[in-house]
């Protein structure tokens, strides 16, 4: 079996991978100021339902999807697939920070593989996202990287619940709520079911696709209008 | 990512308190009186109380630039992080702005307050400034750190305050002269205007290529 994508999986996990992520606490800071997650379990069960209600049945799908069009090199479909979960994002300050992160993910990976073949749909992506055909959201542009380093679609979906899930944990020692150990507990114990999904995961068709977050949705909101704010999101 | 004309980005790094908003204001005013055009973004730890100031003082009261050509940042509470080591929200920003008035003359990144290590990507700047103030005491340019021995140009500001806390602006001059070798550094007082002439001539004459001659009486003191 050759595992040398592996590296490539570290390498796009990693904290250190410049995707704009730190800056984003996904509504978790306006849920702990409005004392609606004050400590550990809180984090655990917040991180578990986004998984559940947003990640899987969305961008999770999404990410699968954009992963099917890119293999078929199918242009069309991939920016309609963007667009699709771009117009699904309902929070403005969401939107905007999905295709900021998204798009400079892209332009970093297509520097990084420049010698790759696989490079040309990346690049045919790009001029899309600079020709305003399309936004360019974060979980069609990783699909993207996962494609150009070769890392197949149940370690990409690991790697996507992985990131997000360490993202809002750093978000939470930073908000002062849970302390370092705490959160690689968190980790420990999300493993289970990160591993889980990305193994029994299938792909769904584009008008199968949901989220239902209603809390979390209206606390982003009221992030938005917030005077003092730590994150983007 | 943009293909779009690159505009030249200034990056003005410093702690807390140290003047870097105020510093913009200053500068602003004489770069747009010269006649660049300038947009400035703001990283803001925990706010973005820095960028509506400007909007407040440098588009409601001086009228010299419009409101969304000042924009803010909240920085996750990693200012360095940013503006260093992943400066993606703030490269994604500037290819808007590139994208949506190209004819600009320069971008303007404000970090936000930070200590004295930090930098700036070289994907974001092109030119940085780092400002430091009397207040923190004469030890400081001998203390040195990336900010201060690194940046393009040092500001040390608040120099009418050196009498007051105990800070000698000759012990500042001679460190801040042996830990730069050779590079700039100029002591200004934002609140008089005193020494900003000399900023703006060098941001002028480094990143906007004009070969005016830096105002003598704003040259180190």
């Amino acid at each position: 079996m050759n595992t040398d994508h592996e590296f490539f999986l570290m390498q796009l996990a990693d904290s250190f991978f410049p995707s704009g992520m730190f800056g984003m606490s996904n509504g978790l800071e306006s849920l702990v100021k409005h004392q609606r997650i004050r400590n550990d379990k809180d984090v655990t069960s917040f991180i578990e339902r986004q998984i559940e209600f947003q990640l899987v049945p969305c961008d999770c799908m999404i990410f699968l999807a954009a992963i099917n069009a890119i293999e078929n090199k199918n242009i069309e479909e991939l920016v309609e697939i963007d667009n699709r979960f771009y117009t699904m994002r309902l929070i403005k300050e969401v939107r905007n920070a999905s295709v900021r992160s998204g798009s400079q993910i892209l332009n970093c990976v297509i520097q990084m593989a420049s010698d790759k073949k696989e490079n040309i749909i990346a690049k045919q992506f790009q001029k899309k996202i600079l020709s305003n055909k399309t936004p360019g959201t974060h979980p069609v542009c990783y699909a993207m990287a996962a494609n150009l380093f070769g890392i197949p679609p149940e370690s990409g979906i690991r790697m996507m619940l992985y990131s997000f899930s360490q993202n809002i944990i750093a978000a939470a020692i930073r908000l002062g709520i849970i302390d370092h150990i705490s959160g690689q507990k968190i980790l420990t114990l999300l493993s289970v079911k990160i591993n889980s999904i990305s193994k029994n995961i299938e792909k769904e068709s584009l008008d199968n696709i949901w989220q239902l977050t209603p809390l979390t949705d209206i606390f982003q909101m009221i992030h938005e209008h917030d005077s003092s704010k730590m994150f983007i999101t | 990512m943009s293909k779009n004309r690159k505009i030249p980005k200034v990056g003005i790094g410093g702690p807390v308190g140290s003047g870097k908003t105020r510093l913009i204001e200053r500068i602003v005013p004489v770069l747009i009186e010269k006649g660049y055009r300038c947009c400035i973004i703001s990283n803001d730890v925990i706010s973005k109380e820095d960028a509506e100031r400007m909007q407040r003082v440098l588009s409601t009261e001086l009228k010299v630039m419009p409101e969304n050509m000042i924009i803010g940042i909240a920085t996750g509470g990693c200012p360095h992080t940013a503006i260093r080591e992943d400066p993606t929200i703030n490269l994604a920003v500037i290819d808007e702005i590139e994208k949506k008035d190209p004819s600009l003359d320069l971008i303007i990144i404000e970090s936000g307050g930070d200590n004295v290590m930090t930098t700036f990507s070289p994907a974001l700047a092109d030119y940085f400034i780092y400002i430091v103030d009397v207040a923190g005491g004469d030890k400081y340019p001998r203390k040195g750190g990336l900010g201060i021995e690194s940046s393009d140009l040092l500001v040390i500001n608040k120099i009418d305050l050196a009498s007051h806390v105990g800070a000698d602006i000759s012990i500042m001059k001679r460190d801040a002269q042996k830990i730069r070798e050779g590079k700039p550094f100029v002591f200004v007082n934002c609140q008089t205007g005193e020494g900003i002439e000399y900023v703006a001539e060098n941001i002028i004459k480094s990143i906007l290529f004009d070969k005016k001659t830096i105002a003598k009486k704003d040259r180190i003191r």
